[in-house]
Order: structure tokens, then sequence, then C-alpha cells
């Protein structure tokens, strides 16, 4: 598929009389708005607005409008998940709320809408039990959000792709917290961006590049919607039936769990095989990331690496005290005799099992937006190929958890062991896969050892963060990010052997 | 000779057929000499045409010193006596034919035995009629590339032979001389073979060893130009004179070069698909369709009239070497370094003990067989759940006497015990005396009552063969399912879904089934009418290792 990238020019249409009112009460009600409780109507502006399409004959309007809403902290956090909900602290639930606004209260917070207008008095079976869509009623029309109108959605797809892409039918996609998401024909799905930033989209502009050094692992881009600097929407390949590489851990946890076979590799369920993939894929994404942003020999040496073993030690020190001047000093001292911790390049950035997914024909690396939790400036920084790798591999060891926390109490420590096995055994083949990758060595420390001692200190900064998160809103799972660094200061943890 | 009995009918008809691969000296002892021979298959035709397969593959049947299976042919126009006469052959089409079964035989072109008169005149000297009949060398350097097949026998692809004082080339074993198809009259004579065996009714064959005809300088001797080029000289006479007749080829490659072999539709009729076979025990293995899912998609499509065979055994081992690439298949290194998996490569397995002789698994099995893409071949013994006997050595552990009763020697023969060509099986598990065709005939719980009843619902619905295949992905990777559609618009014509549950566990999957929006799924084997597809995925429930075939009906 040829991809087609239009952009909205500014009409500076007004919105028709009162629907501006509608706008706050339905605002509050949608998952995507980061403001708290219902925003002052003085507080919103209609930035840009238009009407996109006319449908049934001219009955039915869509409009578009990006409004900005003021607000003294630019936004709240949203809480964190629920317990056993998120995989891991770094879902979008983390910390402060948006993105590449920077840290303090932001000027505005801008806001794409989509609404469909209908004449008052005609039925609209799709609103039914869709309540907080609905924005109200005006004149002789009534206004609601467009994307739960499949007509008004199939409407927006060949009106973006400028008749370029059409499809017969499309289902919105529940899961979604930040972006409204829409799956056309179960063949594309195109995601609209409800929070507006200046400035590229890091998923827009990762999955192009990857895509265009002919990188197999995304989804292909199909459609690209701008306005100005502003990206709006992205449509790409949907990956229909694909299973997320978490849930397919879990499966394999599940099964050794209830067969308990002494060697995981006897297990029917035995996930080693797609963990070798897993790393090969990792591999390749980093040598196309490579190709697609260039590498820096330098910049982690001077400045990225010296940051990473400072942060570690301050946090290390915060959290074992007074016995830092054991085993922690000890390992500090060894990370600092690196001499060459590699190359840096353009990494996933937020890159765990939940992030990879397994199709029909292979697996799929999704979401480029990077830490939710950092700035924007820092989320598309350059920084060892390790940061990824050791994402994936931490991830690994919360699945074990996460999978013994079903079983019943009286069985899960002797089910620890059958967990630490089978992390060993699955973080062994995805290393396995990404160094036996043509290529892959040329973007890392050149000596065994120096690339052990980095996965190393990036494995013990996300742990560290991972204990300060738990600590603060999972108590319960305090334990898991405190084992691996117990284990990684007792030295018993395997690093590469590259 | 008595007139020929030609079958008439659908010159495609092998798209749709059901195959039955007979090994001769294991089906039925007319004659009770302690070895199956041709007339006994002939006395066992009721009971196939009762099975409803549509055509037998006979293996090799033709005179030999049987040093290698009867692949080493020391004369294509006469019978193993052995087996029989060529009377026999001429009695087995007719009868075959007379109840609506086909017969192929297996054919080797790429060599000879090295007894056979050809080669025994080739060898004698330089100047003989025959001497350019082989592939003759003063020395054993050429073709360095073409790799040694029979690694664990072979160390060379040339052997010495004194008589002539020259070396020979030989991609099987030493004993089995390579013909030289350069040479026009070594053509013209293979193509004499073809045509004596479908002048006597013969409805084709499997072309053994096809990718090896020609070598060239320069090359691995492997799926040359030239070899395809014969293929079709072939097929053009086989279509001029004997339309109808069905060449299968053997060409154990992956999928993205076997189907060189169907040229332009103008080459072979038919080809195994070697690679899918091995993924579906690795697929239930794993609980994970993704081994099947991944090698038909990287199948390529292939021409208008032309047919994949594919099988769950046959009477090799479970062949993986001949398909593999390690760069170009991470399935091949899992399979072989799964610990489970490794013993069986190298040792022949029969399907049952494969899978721990679990019925419902083997039902699933063939359940995938007759509904994937290609027409399915069983293997003898296979409807019954017959076993294996490991002890016998690799690849007679799978051709033991077929089990018709539970009789003194299973009902094949009335020799006694010590003169059958291999004994039986006897164990609790899998003996004759408990499995058996008589006794299972006489249980319509049997396996082999499903599997008569199976191939009964599989002709009905002749998608099974002709139709185009899209597999319906969902979330649980436990669940295949997939489409078989005859028209791109599934209102016309027949549509039908299959839905595969892999796991030992009970399973729910929703499939995205909405561009068959409107369709009520009919089941095929209990035509219960399921609830209607509507606008959402449809939420499906499988029984551990269950199956369901829906017809999708537009009402």
């Amino acid at each position: 598929m040829n991809e087609t990238s239009t952009t909205r020019v500014g009409t500076g249409m007004a919105l028709p009389d009162g629907l501006l009112a509608l706008i706050p009460d339905y605002l509050a009600h949608q998952r995507w708005f980061s403001g708290s409780g219902t925003p002052e109507l003085g507080s919103l502006h209609v930035v840009d607005a238009g009407e996109l399409a006319v449908t049934a004959g001219g009955w039915h309007q869509l409009l578009w409008a990006i409004v900005s809403v003021d607000s003294p902290t630019g936004g709240e956090a949203p809480p964190p998940a629920a317990l056993g909900e998120a995989d891991e602290p770094d879902a979008a639930d983390a910390a402060a709320a948006g993105s590449g606004d920077g840290p303090t209260g932001a000027p505005a917070a801008r806001y794409q809408l989509l609404i469909g207008a209908r004449p008052n008095g005609e039925r609209a079976e799709f609103l039914n039990g869709h309540e907080p869509s609905v924005l109200g009623s005006v004149g002789d029309r009534y206004y609601y959000d467009a994307t739960v109108d499949s007509e008004m959605s199939l409407a927006w797809l060949q009106v973006i792709t400028e008749s370029a892409v059409a499809a017969d039918r499309v289902r919105p996609v529940t899961a979604e917290q930040s972006n409204t998401s829409l799956v056309y024909d179960d063949r594309l799905i195109a995601k609209i961006f409800r929070r507006l930033h200046e400035g590229p989209n890091p998923d827009i502009e990762v999955t192009e590049a990857l895509a265009g050094v002919d990188f197999a692992h995304v989804a292909e881009p199909v459609a690209v919607w701008r306005s100005g600097a502003t990206d709006l929407a992205f449509v790409q390949r949907f990956l229909v039936g694909g299973t997320e590489g978490w849930a397919l851990a879990l499966t394999s946890l599940r099964d050794l769990y209830s067969v308990r076979p002494d060697d995981p590799r006897e297990a029917g369920g035995d996930f080693a095989h797609e963990a070798s993939r897993l790393g090969r894929m990792t591999a390749e994404m980093h040598l196309a990331m490579a190709q697609a942003f260039g590498v820096d020999r330098d910049r982690f040496r001077t400045d990225g690496w010296p940051g990473v073993l400072d942060e570690v030690e301050e946090q290390l020190r915060a959290v074992v005290g007074a016995a830092y001047s054991g085993s922690a000093e000890h390992l500090l001292d060894q990370l600092r005799t690196v001499v060459d911790p590699g190359p840096a390049i353009r990494t996933h950035g937020d890159y765990h099992l939940g992030q990879v997914m397994r199709t029909d024909t292979g697996w799929f690396v999704l979401d480029f937006e990077g830490e939710p939790a950092r700035g924007m400036a820092e989320r598309t920084a350059f920084t060892s190929p390790f940061k990824d790798v050791t994402g994936m591999l931490r991830s690994l060891q919360y699945a074990t958890h996460f999978a013994l926390l079903e079983r019943e109490q009286h069985e899960q420590e002797e089910l620890s062991v059958l967990a630490d096995v089978w992390e060993r055994h699955n973080r062994e083949a995805f290393l396995d896969g990404y160094f036996a990758t043509p290529g892959i060595l040329a973007l890392l420390p050149s000596g065994p050892d120096d690339r052990a001692a980095v996965t190393l200190a990036f494995e013990l900064q996300k742990a560290l963060y991972e204990l300060a998160y738990e600590q603060a809103y999972r108590p319960g799972w305090v334990a898991i990010p405190e084992a691996a660094i117990q284990r990684i200061l007792a030295g018993s943890y395997g690093g590469p052997d590259g | 000779m008595n007139p020929i009995s030609s079958f008439q009918g659908d010159p495609q008809w092998y798209r749709t057929a059901t195959f039955y691969e007979i090994l001769v000296r294991g089906f039925y002892d007319a004659n009770n000499d302690g070895t199956g021979d041709l007339p006994g298959v002939i006395a066992k035709l009721d009971y196939l045409q009762w099975l409803g397969v549509d055509c037998l593959w006979l293996l090799p049947f033709y005179q030999s010193p049987l040093r290698d299976g009867g692949y080493d042919i020391s004369d294509f126009f006469t019978i193993l006596p052995e087996y029989g006469q060529l009377a026999d052959v001429v009695e087995l089409v007719e009868e075959a034919h007379k109840r609506g079964i086909r017969v192929i035989a297996d054919l080797v072109m790429n060599h000879t035995s090295d007894q056979h008169p050809w080669f025994l005149e080739s060898r004698r000297d330089r100047t003989n009629p025959k001497a350019d009949w082989y592939v003759w060398s003063d020395d054993d350097q050429r073709w360095p590339d073409a790799r040694v097949i029979f690694v664990d026998t072979e160390k060379s692809n040339w052997a010495y032979d004194p008589v002539r004082g020259q070396y020979y080339w030989h991609r099987f074993f030493s004993h089995q001389p390579d013909l030289n198809f350069d040479n026009p009259e070594v053509a013209e004579a293979m193509l004499d073979v073809v045509r004596f065996w479908l002048d006597l009714g013969l409805d084709g064959f499997r072309l053994d060893a096809v990718p090896y005809l020609f070598e060239r300088d320069g090359t691995n001797g492997e799926n040359l130009i030239e070899s395809h080029e014969y293929l079709k000289r072939m097929r053009k006479e086989v279509d001029n004179d004997f339309p109808g007749r069905v060449l299968l080829a053997e060409a154990n490659q992956w999928p993205e070069d076997v189907v060189d072999y169907f040229g332009d539709g103008d080459e072979c009729h038919m080809c195994f698909h070697f690679p899918v076979m091995p993924r579906l025990f690795m697929a239930i293995r794993r609980e994970q369709r993704y081994p099947i899912t991944e090698i038909l998609g990287r199948t390529p499509a292939i021409p208008e009239g032309c047919q994949w065979g594919i099988f769950l055994r046959n009477h090799d081992e479970l062949t993986l070497e001949m398909v593999t690439d390690d760069e170009r298949d991470y399935m091949y290194k899992e399979y072989a370094t799964d610990p489970r998996m490794k013993r069986n490569i190298g040792i022949a397995r029969r399907l049952r003990p494969l899978v721990d002789n679990d019925r419902r698994v083997a039902e699933l099995l063939h359940a995938l067989l007759f509904s994937l893409p290609g027409s399915p071949i069983l293997y003898y013994g296979d409807e019954i759940g017959m076993g294996d006997n490991i002890y016998l050595g690799d690849r007679d552990s799978v051709r033991t006497p077929m089990q018709w009763s539970p009789d003194r020697n299973a009902g094949f023969s009335r020799a006694d015990f010590a003169q059958l060509y291999l004994p039986p099986l006897m164990d609790p598990v899998y003996g004759y005396q408990a499995n058996n065709v008589e006794a299972q005939m006489r249980d319509p719980s049997s396996m082999l009552h499903w599997t008569k009843r199976m191939l009964e619902v599989r002709k009905r619905h002749p998608v099974f063969g002709t139709g185009s295949f899209e597999v319906i992905s969902t979330e649980n990777p436990s669940v295949l399912a997939y489409v078989r559609r005859e028209c791109d618009d599934w209102t016309d014509g027949d549509a039908v879904l299959g839905v595969f549950n892999l796991s030992r566990l009970a399973q729910p999957a929703e499939l995205p089934l909405q561009q068959y929006q409107g369709a009520t799924p009919i089941e095929l084997l209990g035509r219960v009418r399921f609830p209607r597809v509507g606008e959402l995925p449809y939420f499906v429930t499988v029984a551990p290792y269950g199956f369901y075939w829906f017809q999708m009906v537009d009402q």
C-alpha cells in the first residue's frame, strides 16, 4: 500500500452557534481529556474548525475542530491502573499527564474533536449505551462524537485520504485511553490523536522511518493526516488476530506452573523459541533504527553513560542506605571502569512484552511513542540499544511474577523456583537471538565484559525505577524489583555472554 | 493382452480426490508366501471402495534387487515376482476402475539399479550402444557443489567401476547409477516406460527424485531448467495421448522452490507439500497455530489446474532434512532441538505413536488434513490407527503388515509366521489382536468408521479441494480458523469455515467474521445450525483438540 499524507488546511470556520457551550461537559466525560472536572466555558477556545463531509444527501454533517483548554496545571496525571491491569510501571498511567509540554504547567492543552450532526428526532441506535458520546442538541440538530457512527467514520477515512483509501465496515477499539482508534475491515487501524502536540508524533515518525528502510516488523503506514506541524491521525495496517507478547508469555508460564516439568523446555508451551525470535527482531529493529536515524559513536560515552551511572548510584544509595559501602559500591566501581559503553542510536524507548505482538506471520513492534513519563526531547534522544534490551528482560521477570500471583498462596513459594528457571531460560534465549543477528555487534560495546556491564547498569536503573513506582502505587509488587536488585548486587544475575 | 479399460471422467479429478498409499508387500498376501502382492491388493478393493478413497498410490512394484525398498529398479517392464505379474497389474487397474478407484504408481526416473541390463551393458566398455546412457567420468571431481544426499552411507556422488575403469555419477546409493538425460535415447526410453504403463490403464505416476535429473557445471545439480523442460515434455506427451492421467512430483524442496515443478500449469499436475506436515505436529505440541499459518503464508499460489499433495505420514521417516535451510527457517532448528521432537527425527514413527496414541489428536490431525488446501494422501493403516515397531529398524518400523483381523498373522497371510516379510504388531497397545479392520468395522465408534464418515463429508464439498484458503486470525493462539471458498463472494458457491483447537484445554475464541455477516454456520458432521454471524466478532468455544467444519449458508 502506498502511503498517503494529507494536510488539513485550517478554514477558520466558526462552530455552529451554541455548539461550543456543549463541549465542556462532553470533554469532562472523555477518557482522553487530561483536565480534572469540567473546564470553564471561558477557558475554551476554538483554534480551528471545519466541515469535513456531508452524508445522507446532506442531512448528516461531519464537523472537525481543534479546541484549546486553558489550565493552570496543564492537566493532571490520571491515576495508575489497578493491580493486574497493567504489566509494568511504564504504562501510560505513570507520572505526569501528556508529554512534550514539559514538566511544569503548560499554557493550554489542545484537543481534536470529530463531531457528527443529525437532524433532531432522527434515530441513531449506535448511540445506545454511548451516552458520554452525545454532546446535546442545539437548534434543529443534535451533535455527537462522530467516531461512534460508522457512517461518519467511513466518510472520515475517505476524506483524510482524499479517496485513496476506503472501507466497507468499521468498529471502534475500546482499549485505547489516550487516542481514539478505529478498525476498518479488520484490515486497517486509524489512530485519531485526541490530545495534540506540536511537532511530529514519534510513533508516526519512527514507523514511517522503519518502514522506509524495509524493516518488516512494523505495521505498514497507510495514511497520515496533519494540520500544519501537528499530527492529527495515523492509519496503519491492522494486525488482526494478533496476540500481545505479554499474553503469550503468561500462557507459557501458566502451562509451566500447571504441568511442573523438571525442565521448562519439556513444557509444551515453551516460550523460548518465541523469545529467541523476539531477540532477533529486536536486533533487526536496532539495525533499522541505526540505518534510518544514524549512529552516534561518542555521545553515549561522554554524556549518556555517566548520567546513567550517576542516576543509579544516587538511587541505590537511597535504597540500601548504609549498606551501600558493600557490594553496591563495589558494583558501581566496576561499572565506572567501563571505557567504551558503545554507540548510541534512536531506540524504542518503552520496550517490553506489551509492545510486541505475535501474528500469524511473525512478531511486530508497536507503539513508538516512547516513555509517557518522559519529555519529548528525552524520548527521542539517542541512547544505548541495551536500554530496549533490558526493558524486555525486566518484562520477562514481571511476567513470571504476574502468573505466580494467580496461583494459590501455598503453591507460590514452590513455584517461584520454576519461575526463576523460566526466566533464565527465556532471558538466555532472547539474548541469544539478539546477539546472533548479523551486524548487531557493530552497534554494541566491543568487549563482552563491557556489554555485560552496560546491560547490568540498565537493568539496575530500570529495577530501581520500578522499586520506587511499586512502593508508591503497588506495594504488593515491591518484591519483584527488590529480588532483581538483590540478584544484581549478589552478582548472580547472568549478563549476556555475547 | 486384454483390452484396456481407461477411466473416463473429470480431467482434474486429482484436485478433489483422496489418495491412499499402499505398500504392496505389506497390504495383503494372496498366495500365502509371506509377502503381500498385487492379487492381494485386488482382493481388498471392496474394502477400499467401502472406505471411500479415490486413488491408490502403489509403492514401486518393478523388478528390483531390493537394496533400496524397490526404488532400485532393474527392469521397468517386469513386475517383481513376489508381487505377481503384469497381468495382475492389468486386472488391478480394471477392477479398481470398476469400483470408481484410480491407481497411480511410483516411477523412478533419475536412476536405475546397477543390476539393470542397461547399466550392465553400459559399464562393459566405452563404445557399446548404452555406453552413454549413464554419466561416466575419468575422475570424481566434477560438480563438487552437488550435495551428497545419503550422508550416512555415501561419501561422494561418484563411484568407481573397475569394469569400465571410470567413475559413474549417483545422487543416491552407489548401487543406483544416475541415468544420463542429456542422451536423447535415455530421454526417449523413459518416455517409453511412461507410455507402457499408461497404455495398461494406470492413471498416473508419483515421480521420484525429479530435482536431480540433469547436472551442469557450476550448479548444485538440483532444480535445473533442463529437468523442468524434460518434465514439460513428458507432460505434453501425457496430455496428448493420455488425457486425465496425473503426474505427482516428489520434490523435497521449500514451497517457494517446489512451485517451479508446476511450471505454468504445463509441468507436473501435483507436488507434495512437505513442510506443512511436521508443522502440524509442532503446532499441536506447542498448542499454537503459528507453525501452520506461517508455512501456509509463505506457500505461493499455484497455477490453475494444479494441486498440492498433503499427508500426515508416509513410508519414510519424518522427513525434515531435505527442506531445511537454517537461515530460512527457525522452525526446523526449533523442531530439531526440541527434546521431545528430536527423538522422532531419523526414526520413522506412525501417526498414532507420534501423538502418544491420543485418538482426539489423531482425529484433529485428520480433520486438518482433509480441509487444508491440497489433496490428502492417507498412509495404509492410519485409518485404523496402526502403531509401529521401532525395533525393526528405522524405515521398517512403519511398514508392518496391514492388520485385517484378530486371526493369525493379523489376517494378512496364511503363511507360517516365520515366513512373513516382517512380523505384525503384537504389543498390548497396538497389537493386531484388538486393533484390526474386522473389529473396527463392527464397532461403530471406531477410528475406521470415523475416517469413512469424514471422507464422505469431504466428498460432498469439493471446495475442500478446489477452494481458496483464508486464515481467520484470532487472538487466541491455540485456535486455528480458516475459510475455504469457491467464489470471491461467499454467498455464491460453497464456503466452509474450519475451526480447530490445537490445545489440550478447552478454548474460547472470537473470530473476526464480519465479512460473513448474515451467514448461518451449519456444522457439517451433525447438520446442526449455529447462531447467525452478526456485526460483532463471532464467539465460539471448542473442546480439547476439538474442531468444527461449518458450512456458511446465506439465509
